[in-house]
C-alpha cells in the first residue's frame, strides 16, 4: 500500500514534469515573433543593419516608438501612425456594432420564429464566410462608387458589417439554438412581441457569446488589408494600409525599427482584446459556439 | 387570424431581408458577376463579351495555377491536421488545473489577434538561416543544427504551414478548453475508479465526445486555410520562385498584377466550386440534422 | 458681445481664409514610401505649392507598386479617380489606351517638353498622337555596385565580361567575402537575368527576345546559354539570400561582407546614406559587356480625366512642376537617378549619374536604349511575369536550362 502509493505519487509528478515541461516549451515558440518585435522596436537601426536581428538590444531606445506614432511618413504626410488609429477605430466599433447587432437579431429569428426556407436561407448566409474577397473587389467598389461611398470610413463600415454578418448570424444562431424554445413561448403568452422577447428575453441570455462575437469582429476588421487598401486613399485609410506604407519600402533603406514599432502600435488594440477578453472568448464558446 | 398575430407572422422575415438581400448582392451576384468575367476575354478592365471556356484553359495550362492547387492541398492537409492536434493537446494539458493558466492562455492566443502584416517580418527573419533560428541554435554550440526550409522551393511551403499553426493554434485549443469544460467532470472520475488510466480515458471517452468543437474547429480552420493571403505574401511573396503560390494569391496577382482579369476570375470561381464541394455537404448535413432534431 | 463677434467673424472668415492659401487640390497616387524618395518627392510638392496648389498624398506602398495598382483600378471602377497616378512601364499607356487619361498635348507642345525627352523615352509617354504623362526621372537598371576594399584585397578590377566577374568569383571567395549580394525575389533574380542576356547577346537580341517575343529567339542556344551563365552566376551567392531585400543586400556591399551587387541605380543612395564615397569606397560600372547598353527606368505622372476645372488647372500646375528643369535637378539629386529631361545638365551631380548621363547619350545614338524588362518597360506584365516566373524558378531550383527555356515559350504562348 505504501510502496503503492508512492509510485502514484511518483508517476504524478512525471505526468506534472511533462505537463509543464510541454506548455513552458511551447509558450517560448509562441512567443518568440512577438520577442523579435519588441527587442527591433528598441533597438537602434545602425545596430540593426549592424547585423543583429533577432538578439538583445545593447542600447535600448524608444525612439522608433515615438516616430512610428508621431513622425513617420507616408509619402509626403509625416504624421505618424496617429490619424489611421483613429480611423480604424472610427470604423471598427460602428462595423462590430453592427455585425453583431444584426446577426444576433438573425440568429434570434432563424431558431425562434422559424418559417419555411429558414435554413436554406441560414445555408446562403453561411456560404459567404468562404467568398475569396480578392474575387468581389472590383464589383464592390462600382456598388461602392455608386453610393457615393467610395474612399470613405462609412463605406468601409458597409463593407465589414455585410461581409460579417454571415459569421455573427452563425455565433448567434448556434447558441439560441440551445435556449429553450419554451422560455420564449411563455414570453409570448405573456403577451410580449417580436422586438421584446428579443430584447428582454435573448439579449440577457447571450452576453457570453456576444463577447465571442464582437472579439471575432474586432480582429477581423481591424486587421482586415485588402478592403482598407481596395476601398480608402490617403488620409482616410485604415491603420493596416498606413503600417502597409511604412514598412513596405520597395527602393529605399528600411527603418526596421521603426516597422517593428508601428507593427507594435497597431496590434495592441487586438492584443489587448484578446489578452483581457481572453477569458470571457472561452467562456463564451464553452456556452454555445461549440454545439453547433 | 388577428392583425398582431399577422403581424409577428410577417416581421421576422421582414427584418431578416435586408440580411439576405445584401448577402445576396454582395455575395452571390458578385459571384455571377466573377463567373461572367471569367467567360470573357477580360484582361485590363472588366469587358463583358464572351469566349467561352478560353481563360479555364489558359488557366490549366498556367504551371503556377498547378503550382497553387497543390500547395492548397498540402497546405490545408497539414495545417489542419497540425492545428487540431496541437490544439486538443494544449487543451487537454490546461485542462489539467495548472498554474498560471490565465497567461499561459494567453500565450497561445495571442498571435489570432495579429495579422500577418504585423508579424510577418519577425516571422521572415525567424525562418531566414543566417539570421533567425538556424544562427541563433548555432551560436549556442549545437553546430551542425540545419533549418533552412525557407530556402528551399520543395520546403518553403512547410514553413507558411508553421506560421499558419502557430496563429491558429490557440484559437483551436480555445475552442476544444470550451468543450472539455462542458463535459462533465463526473464521466472521468466513474472511468478512473474503474481502473483506466488518464490518457486511455481522453482517448476512449472524452475526445469522441468533443464531436461538435471538432465540426467548428474545422470549418472556421478550414476558412482560415482558403483565405490565407496576407500570410503568404508576408512571408515569402509566393517564393522562392513561385514555389509558395496559393490560389488566393494567383488570383490576386492575375488580376492586379499581370492584366489577366479573365484567368483571375477564372481561378476565383475554381476556388469557390471546390469550397462548394465541401462546404455545401457539410451545411446539408447540419441543417438536415437540426431538422431532425426539433 | 464683441467676444462671440470675433469668434463668429474668424469662423465665417476660415473657409475664404483657406481658399485664398490654396487654389485646390491634387490628389495622387504614387508608392514612393521610402525616406529619400519622400524627400525627392518633396521638391515636385514644393513646387506644386508655389503654383498655389496643395498636394493630397495617397502613397500606397509595397509589392513594386502592385497595391497602387490595385487601389487605382478600385477606385476608377468607383468612378473616383485620383487627379493623378505614378506609371512604371505599360501601365501608363493601357490606362491611355482605356480612354481615362487626359491628353496633355497642349502643354507639350506649348513647353516644348517633346524636343526634351530622349526618342525611345517618348514612346511610354505617348499613345498614339496623345502625350498622356510627363515623366520626372530615370534610373539605369544594368549598374554593378562593388565595394573597392573587398576588390583590393581580392586583387580583381572591374569585369568586362560576365565570364569574367563569374572568374573573379574564386578569388574574392578566397579573400573571404560573398562574391554577390542578392536576395531570391523573383524581380531581383530577373535584373541579373535580363543583364546577362543583353549584356552577352546584345540589345537587338534583347528586342527580338523580350519586346518581340520572337519565339524562335526564345527558343534558340544563345537563350539557352544565357541561362547557363544565370546558373554559374548563382554559384557566386551565399546561402542566406533567401528573403533577403535589395536594400539588406546592397547593405552587405557597403559593409564589405559582399563584393558585388546587381541593382539598379536607385542602390547609390544606400552608399551614400553611410557617407560612402564613390570611387573611393563604393564603385559602380554598367554590367560587364563589350556591346555597351542602357537600360532605362521611368517613374512618369498621367493625368486622370475628371469633370472639374480646378482639378484640370491643377494637374496642369502638377505637370509644370514635374517638368521644371530645377525640379527634375534637385529631384534626382536626392532620388538617385539622372532628370527624364536630356537638356538639363548633370554637373552637380556626383559621379555615377555623371557617367549615366553620358551613357545615355551614347545608346540614344546608337540604338542601345532598351527599356528594362524587370519594371515593365519590355514586355506587357502578362509576358513580363512569365519571365519573373521562369527565372526566378530557375534561379532557386536545379531546373536545367533546356526545361527553363521550354517553359519560357510555353508560358508566352500561353499568355498571348
Amino acid at each position: 500500500m505504501h510502496t503503492e502509493a508512492r509510485s502514484a505519487r511518483r508517476s504524478n509528478q512525471i505526468g506534472r514534469l511533462f505537463i509543464y515541461g510541454s506548455l513552458i516549451a511551447l509558450a517560448a515558440f509562441y512567443l518568440m515573433p512577438l520577442w523579435v518585435m519588441i527587442v527591433t522596436s528598441l533597438k537602434s537601426l545602425d545596430e540593426i543593419y549592424g547585423g543583429s536581428f533577432i538578439g538583445v538590444p545593447q542600447a535600448i531606445t524608444f525612439e522608433a516608438w515615438n516616430k512610428a506614432w508621431q513622425e513617420a511618413c507616408i509619402g509626403t504626410a509625416c504624421t505618424g501612425l496617429r490619424p489611421y488609429f483613429i480611423n480604424s477605430i472610427l470604423m471598427v466599433v460602428p462595423a462590430v456594432i453592427l455585425s453583431t447587432g444584426i446577426g444576433a437579431i438573425n440568429g434570434y429569428i432563424l431558431t425562434k420564429w422559424r418559417f419555411t426556407g429558414a435554413n436554406a436561407i441560414f445555408g446562403l448566409l453561411l456560404f459567404g464566410c468562404f467568398l475569396p474577397f480578392q474575387a468581389v473587389i472590383l464589383p464592390m467598389a462600382q456598388v461602392l462608387g455608386r453610393l457615393h461611398l467610395s474612399g470613405t470610413i462609412p463605406g468601409l463600415v458597409l463593407v465589414h458589417t455585410v461581409y460579417g454578418i454571415s459569421f455573427t448570424t452563425l455565433f448567434f444562431r448556434n447558441y439560441f439554438i440551445t435556449i429553450p424554445d419554451e422560455l420564449t413561448r411563455a414570453a409570448q403568452i405573456d403577451g410580449a412581441g417580436f422586438f421584446r422577447i428579443f430584447f428582454s428575453v435573448m439579449l440577457p441570455t447571450a452576453l457570453p457569446i456576444i463577447v465571442v462575437s464582437c472579439i471575432w469582429q474586432f480582429t477581423q476588421i481591424w486587421n482586415d488589408f485588402l478592403f482598407g487598401v481596395s476601398f480608402t486613399a490617403g488620409q482616410s485609410s485604415p491603420i493596416t494600409v498606413a503600417l502597409n506604407n511604412i514598412v513596405n519600402v520597395t527602393m529605399g533603406r528600411k527603418q526596421y525599427n521603426v516597422d517593428m514599432a508601428a507593427a507594435m502600435i497597431a496590434a495592441i488594440p487586438t492584443l489587448f482584446v484578446y489578452v483581457v477578453a481572453g477569458r470571457y472568448f472561452v467562456r463564451g464558446l464553452t456556452a454555445g459556439a461549440v454545439k453547433g | 387570424m388577428s392583425l398582431k398575430n399577422k403581424l409577428d407572422l410577417w416581421l421576422p422575415r421582414l427584418v431578416l431581408s435586408p440580411s439576405l438581400l445584401a448577402v445576396l448582392i454582395a455575395v452571390y451576384l458578385f459571384i455571377v458577376w466573377t463567373a461572367w468575367i471569367s467567360l470573357s476575354s477580360s484582361q485590363m478592365v472588366p469587358k463583358f463579351d464572351f469566349v467561352g471556356l478560353e481563360q479555364y484553359v489558359r488557366l490549366w495550362s498556367t504551371p503556377r495555377w498547378h503550382t497553387a492547387v497543390a500547395n492548397l492541398f498540402i497546405f490545408t492537409t497539414l495545417f489542419l491536421a497540425i492545428t487540431i492536434s496541437l490544439g486538443l493537446f494544449l487543451a487537454i494539458l490546461l485542462d489539467q488545473k495548472v498554474r498560471a493558466e490565465g497567461f499561459l492562455r494567453a500565450v497561445y492566443l495571442y498571435p489570432m489577434a495579429l495579422s500577418f502584416i504585423v508579424t510577418g517580418t519577425a516571422w521572415k527573419w525567424i525562418l531566414n538561416p543566417t539570421l533567425g533560428l538556424q544562427k541563433v541554435v548555432n551560436e549556442l554550440g549545437w553546430t551542425g543544427f540545419v533549418f533552412d526550409w525557407i530556402t528551399q522551393p520543395s520546403f518553403a511551403i512547410y514553413c507558411v504551414v508553421i506560421a499558419a499553426v502557430w496563429q491558429s493554434t490557440g484559437f483551436a485549443m480555445a475552442i476544444f478548453l470550451a468543450g472539455l469544460r462542458a463535459i462533465d467532470t463526473s464521466i472521468i472520475k466513474a472511468a478512473q475508479i474503474e481502473g483506466a488510466s488518464l490518457p486511455r480515458i481522453y482517448v476512449s471517452v472524452i475526445v469522441p465526445m468533443l464531436r461538435p468543437a471538432f465540426l467548428s474547429v474545422i470549418v472556421l480552420l478550414s476558412y482560415i486555410s482558403i483565405k490565407s493571403f496576407d500570410l503568404v505574401l508576408a512571408l515569402t511573396n509566393a517564393g522562392p520562385g513561385s514555389a509558395t503560390e496559393m490560389p488566393s494569391t494567383f488570383m490576386f496577382a492575375a488580376t492586379f498584377r499581370r492584366n489577366q482579369m479573365g484567368v483571375g476570375a477564372a481561378s476565383a470561381i475554381m476556388m469557390l466550386m471546390t469550397v462548394a464541394a465541401i462546404i455545401v455537404p457539410y451545411l446539408y448535413s447540419e441543417l438536415r440534422e437540426d431538422r431532425n432534431a426539433h | 458681445m464683441k467676444l462671440t463677434t470675433i469668434l463668429a467673424a474668424s469662423i465665417a472668415f476660415m473657409p475664404v481664409a483657406a481658399l485664398a492659401e490654396s487654389k485646390g487640390k491634387v490628389e495622387g497616387i504614387h508608392h514612393w514610401v521610402s525616406e529619400s524618395e519622400v524627400k525627392a518627392l518633396k521638391v515636385v510638392t514644393d513646387k506644386l505649392a508655389s503654383k498655389g496648389y496643395t498636394w493630397q498624398d495617397s502613397a500606397v506602398g509595397g509589392l513594386s507598386g502592385a497595391n497602387a495598382l490595385q487601389a487605382l483600378r478600385t477606385r476608377l471602377a468607383a468612378g473616383n479617380p485620383p487627379a493623378t497616378m505614378q506609371f512604371l512601364g505599360y501601365e501608363g499607356l493601357d490606362w491611355g489606351k482605356q480612354g481615362v487619361l487626359r491628353s496633355l498635348n497642349e502643354l507639350y507642345t506649348k513647353n516644348g517638353w517633346d524636343k526634351a525627352l530622349a526618342p525611345q523615352l517618348l514612346s511610354f509617354v505617348k499613345n498614339g498622337d496623345d502625350f498622356i504623362s510627363v515623366p520626372i526621372n530615370m534610373h539605369r537598371q544594368n549598374w554593378l555596385w562593388a565595394n573597392k576594399a573587398a576588390f583590393d584585397k581580392a586583387g580583381v578590377k572591374e569585369p568586362k565580361s560576365w565570364d569574367e566577374l563569374i572568374a573573379n568569383g574564386d578569388k574574392l571567395r578566397a579573400a573571404g567575402v560573398i562574391p554577390l549580394a542578392m536576395g531570391d525575389e523573383s524581380w531581383q533574380i530577373l535584373e541579373v537575368f535580363e543583364a546577362i542576356l543583353v549584356d552577352v547577346n546584345g540589345p537587338e537580341f534583347y528586342k527580338k527576345a523580350v519586346v518581340d517575343l520572337d519565339e524562335g529567339t526564345l527558343s534558340s542556344p544563345e537563350m539557352i546559354a544565357t541561362f547557363d551563365k544565370l546558373r554559374k552566376v548563382r554559384a557566386l551567392v551565399d546561402d542566406g539570400f533567401t528573403g533577403r531585400d535589395w536594400a539588406v543586400a546592397t547593405g552587405m556591399v557597403a559593409d564589405g561582407k559582399a563584393a558585388m551587387q546587381v541593382m539598379g541605380d536607385w542602390a547609390k543612395g544606400e552608399f551614400l546614406a553611410k557617407g560612402l564615397k564613390p570611387g573611393v569606397d563604393f564603385l559602380c560600372f554598367p554590367t560587364p559587356t563589350d556591346k555597351p547598353n542602357f537600360k532605362f527606368v521611368i517613374d512618369a505622372f498621367g493625368m486622370f480625366k475628371v469633370d472639374d476645372a480646378v482639378t484640370t488647372a491643377g494637374q496642369d500646375a502638377w505637370a509644370e512642376s514635374i517638368m521644371d528643369p530645377e525640379v527634375q535637378k534637385q529631384f534626382n539629386l536626392f532620388k538617385g537617378s539622372i532628370p527624364a529631361r536630356s537638356d538639363v545638365p548633370v554637373d552637380s551631380f556626383d559621379d555615377c549619374a555623371k557617367r549615366s548621363y553620358a551613357d545615355r547619350e551614347a545608346a540614344v545614338k546608337n540604338g542601345a536604349m532598351l527599356g528594362g524588362l524587370t519594371d515593365g518597360f519590355a514586355a506587357q506584365p502578362q509576358f513580363a511575369g512569365v519571365f519573373t516566373d521562369v527565372v526566378g524558378k530557375f534561379f532557386v531550383t536545379d531546373m536545367s536550362s533546356k526545361d527553363a527555356v521550354q517553359a519560357l515559350v510555353d508560358g508566352i504562348n500561353n499568355a498571348r
